[in-house]
């Protein structure tokens, strides 16, 4: 109880300076626990396969998240990005291991090591993107269903290396075999998604102390079918998950689980970061340079595929920029490595080191500006032909679903308009209706000069961000801006930039309450 | 990674465990039923699971956070209305329950040790599955409750006097003899009491001047609320058990001393999913650990101390609670209470045990009297209203002492039902506010909810501090009779599931669409109405054209 103790009291300690810092919760947890080693106050019941009770609820708690990551494994969250989500995860997860690799090897580790190294650096972080993601409320943008695709398939992908190199001692034959039993394990899982537990749940109708213990029971007994076929754990956990990842039994587990999962997080990363002291100075540097790697190679393998597959370019390197981090499943590959003898400490410690460094600077990477800034260096960003700059128009940036709205009535008045739009969908809608576009990101200013902008007798902005609309507001200067907005301080914003701002909140509130007004169900 | 031991345990008790609950919900079990009766298979019939060190700590979490749990609920203030019947009931049923316990045990034939050990063990009521079955029921903030747990916290005390008591006391050789150590009791006895008003003091200051402040700053992170608060919870635990106090105690403090924070109901819930899983374990350890072989070879005893525990336990209590003014259901409900033994029993025998006090046979009465009492008395706690009213009608509750008594605080009101026909908006951002607002204005009972609660802050009408995330959450909101349920959330998944859960109550609800891919979805969960602010948003904008005079 002393070491469970000590290890919650580490991972408070981390949570406060973590928000104090702006970090994710993974690096300051792990790196509180490396502080614990410097103190010297490690418990000694944690060890890597002791039997003590401390280390028995480590070991629940790493299938517990491992699980947590199955039961969001929903290919409903990025259907309609489907194709870019499977080109980038592939190029991206291939190249960059491959990168990863090639280094290692160049850095004088073995091959097999490098290969750890390479699939450790080449997987992102799915608990940190996501987390950003919501903070960011960018999990609507195209950009932020592609990045939650890609970290998906990025999961399974790790999942499946992890099996492969449990079994490569073997040869060939036993790293075929055990794909085959995942295979199976995952056939099983995906039975047990369709067809048993929504009815069983249905006909049942547990309540959240019975669907927990049913939760539970289905992890464990996936980690069992794992064992028995003799496979990592972490297979079983994560077919586990997956059992719950339809709607609507993730929505009825998630609640539940979330607790679980904090508690869990906590105890395990301050329990690793304390298993793994502070590292020498020399395998520092080792994660300094495998930090840089994956810090510049992932954002333009990943812009690039992203525009490649219709992604604007602003959007893929903000893809790009998210997803340079390696993953909590890295720590668990490399820590696979180290238990079955194919990878040093020294080397898990890099891994890990570089896990914290490229986590701390996810904050930093994933602002607006930072992809706002590399934006001129995007160097197949689509160039729009030279043309003549229209004046005195009414330029509408940011088209989406509901642009007809306002477009028809200014056509019906006869105003010129130019509409600014980076979706192709869209466009091409548009060319058909013979309606004047140009493709490109509202918020570029290079686009912005080339819609004439600055000649235009009205700009109306509906992009997403409010900044965007800022940006435009800065450009334009005296050109009245009408933006729309969510919350009442981006309306604030804009007000003192000298905008118009027109709030969607307050407007979707009147048609509620005349929704309300004339709802006999609803006013009885 | 590869060690499967403890988590091959773990999983049999879960998978068997999930299966009887599904079973047991058949014949209406308690879930703790379920339990004990699990770990009696897989334990001492099956042999499939043995305790080992992994469980003994899970178990022991599970204590923790239960006993934590009380503590959120029950603040200072709540806890001290009871305090002087808890003290005197709780006392009082001690000694009058060793006495009678005494007797049976020397009319059964027990030797004089024999019969102290077997009295003292059926003293000790269970608070961990009191507390449960009451947290179950959503009664743990009645009055009743409140005596049971007040009660329950004064035995802990007796418990911990009992066992500084024994540890004192040093076997002699072979078990014939014992040796009383004077200073060694003194100062344990010093040590724990001394702790306790130490622990009692920290918890009181912690709660009024440590805590607040950033605890207010944590509160906008659920994750760090939830890390924070266990984290205190475990270093009372810690102290406490440095103090050679019981971790209950510990962690009954330090519950109490979050419980005057305005977030301790959303911490509550966040809480109850790791308590549910721990919890389970430690009552299927109890029925892991039962010698039911030595248990049936006394069974004529087990039976006898059985129906004592059962029912002259409750007999004895109503008699101090209703002599005490308190109403004939609240003396009946708090003494159907007190009718099983604790798992501080098994220790208390364990302990004579290996000091050669008492033989294994008591310890194997002891421990199946433990199940069979916890059990029995589930199904009394569940149904003690239903309970109650039969016995009523039978005429078996007409004590004089209980006549002509108002009956004090019998009424049980449970969460949320003083709401019906109210709207219940989730997600206050700047259209979930604006609606609250509107709302009350045209004046419609209103509750908001949210997980930061900053944003709840100066809003009009009730609110809710919580994720809908869990059930326990919407029931307190009575969702099931709301008129309208409205989610102004920009996440997809909480949408998704708030239109279903209002489908499956029956409920009208009306969801924000952020985005124009999530309307597929929504419209098959049948949403009674979609907002989409960008189109109403489009709508304003030509409005504003138009006062521009850029439209006409």
């Amino acid at each position: 109880m002393t070491a469970f103790a000590l290890l919650l009291a580490t991972a408070a300690v981390a949570y406060g300076v973590g928000k104090w810092l702006r970090l994710p919760a993974i690096p300051a947890l792990i790196g509180a626990g490396m502080m614990l080693s410097v103190v010297g106050v490690v418990p000694r019941e944690i060890s890597v396969g002791g039997g003590a009770g401390a280390t028995n609820l480590l070991e629940l708690g790493l299938v517990f998240l491992v699980f947590a990551s199955g039961v969001e494994l929903n290919p409903r969250r990025f259907k309609r990005f489907g194709k870019a989500v499977g080109w980038v995860a592939a190029v991206q997860f291939l190249l960059a291991m491959t990168v990863g690799f090639l280094c290692s090897l160049l850095m004088g580790m073995g091959k097999l090591e490098a290969v750890y190294m390479g699939g450790g650096l080449a997987a992102s972080s799915t608990l940190v993107v996501l987390r950003h993601l919501q903070a960011r409320k960018a999990m609507f943008e195209p950009y932020g269903r592609v990045v939650t695709g890609v970290l998906l398939l990025q999961d399974v992908a790790l999942v499946l290396l992890i099996i492969a190199l449990s079994k490569v001692d073997g040869g060939g034959w036993e790293v075929g075999k055990g794909l085959w039993k995942a295979a199976l394990i995952g056939g099983i899982a995906w039975v047990a998604q369709r067809f048993v537990i929504p009815k069983f749940v249905s006909r049942f109708k547990p309540d959240e102390e019975n669907l927990l213990l049913w939760l539970v029971a289905v992890l464990l007994g996936f980690v069992g079918v794992a064992s028995w076929l003799n496979l990592p754990l972490i297979a079983g956990a994560f077919a586990g998950g997956f059992v719950f990842s339809a709607f609507p039994l993730n929505g009825l587990v998630r609640g539940q689980l979330s607790s679980l999962v904090d508690f869990f997080q906590a105890m395990f990363f301050v329990a690793l970061g304390a298993l793994l002291g502070v590292p020498e100075p020399g395998l520092w540097g080792q994660a300094l340079v495998y930090s840089l790697v994956v810090i510049v190679v992932t954002p333009p393998l990943v812009a690039l595929v992203a525009e490649w597959r219709g992604l604007n370019a602003r959007a893929g390197i903000e893809s790009g920029l998210l997803l340079a981090q390696t993953s909590e499943y890295s720590l668990l590959l490399g820590l696979s490595g180290v238990m079955l003898g194919h990878v040093s400490p020294e080397t898990f410690s890099v891994l890990a080191l570089t896990t914290v460094i490229t986590m701390a600077a996810t904050p930093f990477l994933g602002r607006e500006a930072v992809a706002n800034f590399l934006l001129p260096f995007h160097p197949l960003r689509k160039k729009e032909e030279a043309g003549e700059t229209p004046r005195g128009h009414v330029l509408i940036l940011g088209f989406g679903a509901a642009g007809m709205w306002i477009l028809k009535p200014l056509l019906n008045q006869g105003e010129k308009v130019l509409v600014v739009d980076d979706d192709a969908v869209v466009c091409r809608e548009l060319a058909k209706r013979n309606i004047p576009f140009l493709r490109g990101d509202g918020a570029e200013e290079e686009v912005l000069a080339k819609a004439g902008a600055r000649d235009a007798k009205l700009v109306i902005a509906s992009m997403r961000r409010v900044g965007d609309a800022l940006t435009v507001l800065n450009f334009v200067e005296g050109v009245p801006v009408v933006a729309r907005v969510f919350e009442e301080e981006d309306a604030e914003r804009i007000r003192q930039a000298g905008g118009v701002p027109v709030m969607n909140s307050t407007a979707a509130a009147d048609t509620f309450m005349a929704w309300v007004e004339n709802n006999d169900r609803v006013r009885s | 990674m590869t060690g499967v031991g403890f988590l091959e345990e773990l999983g049999i008790i879960a998978v068997c465990a999930a299966l009887l609950v599904a079973l047991g919900r058949v014949v209406r079990m308690p879930a703790i039923v379920v339990y004990l009766l699990c770990g009696v298979l897989i334990g001492p019939v099956l042999g499939w699971v043995e305790m080992s060190e992994g469980l003994g700590l899970v178990s022991e979490l599970g204590i923790a956070l239960l006993l934590f749990l009380v503590g959120l609920e029950l603040s200072f203030a709540k806890i001290r209305d009871v305090g002087k019947v808890a003290i005197l009931a709780g006392i009082g049923q001690v000694i009058f329950t060793a006495a009678g316990g005494y007797l049976l045990c020397w009319l059964l034939g027990f030797g004089l040790m024999e019969s102290v050990f077997l009295a003292t063990a059926l003293t000790f009521s269970s608070t961990v599955v009191v507390v449960k079955l009451l947290d179950e029921k959503g009664e743990l903030d009645s009055l009743y409750g409140r005596i049971a747990v007040g009660i329950f916290l004064v035995q802990d005390l007796v418990v911990i006097l009992i066992l500084t008591f024994l540890a004192g006391m040093g076997g002699a050789e072979g078990g014939k003899g014992v040796e009383v150590d004077a200073g060694s009791i003194g100062m344990g006895l010093l040590k724990a009491f001394g702790g306790m008003g130490l622990l009692l003091v920290l918890s009181l200051l912690a709660s009024k001047y440590i805590l607040p402040r950033p605890f207010r700053w944590a509160a906008r992170s659920p994750e760090m609320l939830l890390v924070w608060s266990l984290s205190w919870c475990f270093l009372m635990v810690f102290a406490a058990h440095e103090f050679g106090l019981s971790l209950e105690v510990g962690a009954f403090l330090a519950g109490m001393s979050l419980a005057q924070l305005p977030y301790n109901d959303d911490l509550r819930r966040r809480v109850h999913p790791l308590m549910n899983f721990f919890i389970a374990v430690f009552f299927v350890a109890l029925g892991v650990k039962v010698d039911a072989g030595g248990a049936l070879a006394n069974w004529w005893p087990t039976l006898v101390l059985s129906l004592f525990v059962l029912v002259g336990n409750p007999l004895i209590f109503i008699g101090i609670i209703g002599g005490m003014g308190y109403g004939r259901k609240t003396a009946f409900l708090t003494s159907v209470t007190v009718a099983q033994i604790s798992e501080f029993s098994f220790i208390f025998a364990g302990m004579g045990l290996s000091m050669g006090l008492i033989g294994a046979e008591i310890l194997s009465i002891t421990a199946m009297v433990g199940v069979v009492t916890i059990a029995v008395s589930a199904y009394m706690i569940i149904y003690n209203h239903g309970l109650y009213a039969w016995l009523l009608r039978l005429g078996l509750l007409r004590f004089r002492f209980l006549d002509g008594k108002p009956g004090q605080g019998d009424a049980i009101r449970h969460a949320g039902e003083s709401l019906r026909g109210h709207v219940i908006v989730v997600g206050m951002n700047a259209l979930g506010r604006e609606i609250v607002r509107r709302l009350v204005n045209k004046g419609e009972d209103v509750l908001a909810v949210d997980t930061d609660p900053v944003k709840l802050e100066g809003l009009p009408g009730r609110t809710l501090l919580g994720s809908v995330g869990y059930l326990s959450v919407l029931e307190e909101a009575g969702f099931a009779r709301a008129k309208l349920i409205v989610s102004a959330l920009q996440i997809e998944e909480t949408n998704d599931l708030l239109a279903y859960r209002a489908k499956s109550v029956n409920v009208p609800c009306a969801i924000h669409v952020v985005d124009l891919s999530v309307v597929e979805n929504l419209l098959e969960l049948e949403a009674d109405y979609l907002m989409v602010s960008k189109v109403d948003g489009m709508k304003a904008q030509l409005r504003t054209l138009k006062e521009m005079g850029v439209l006409k």
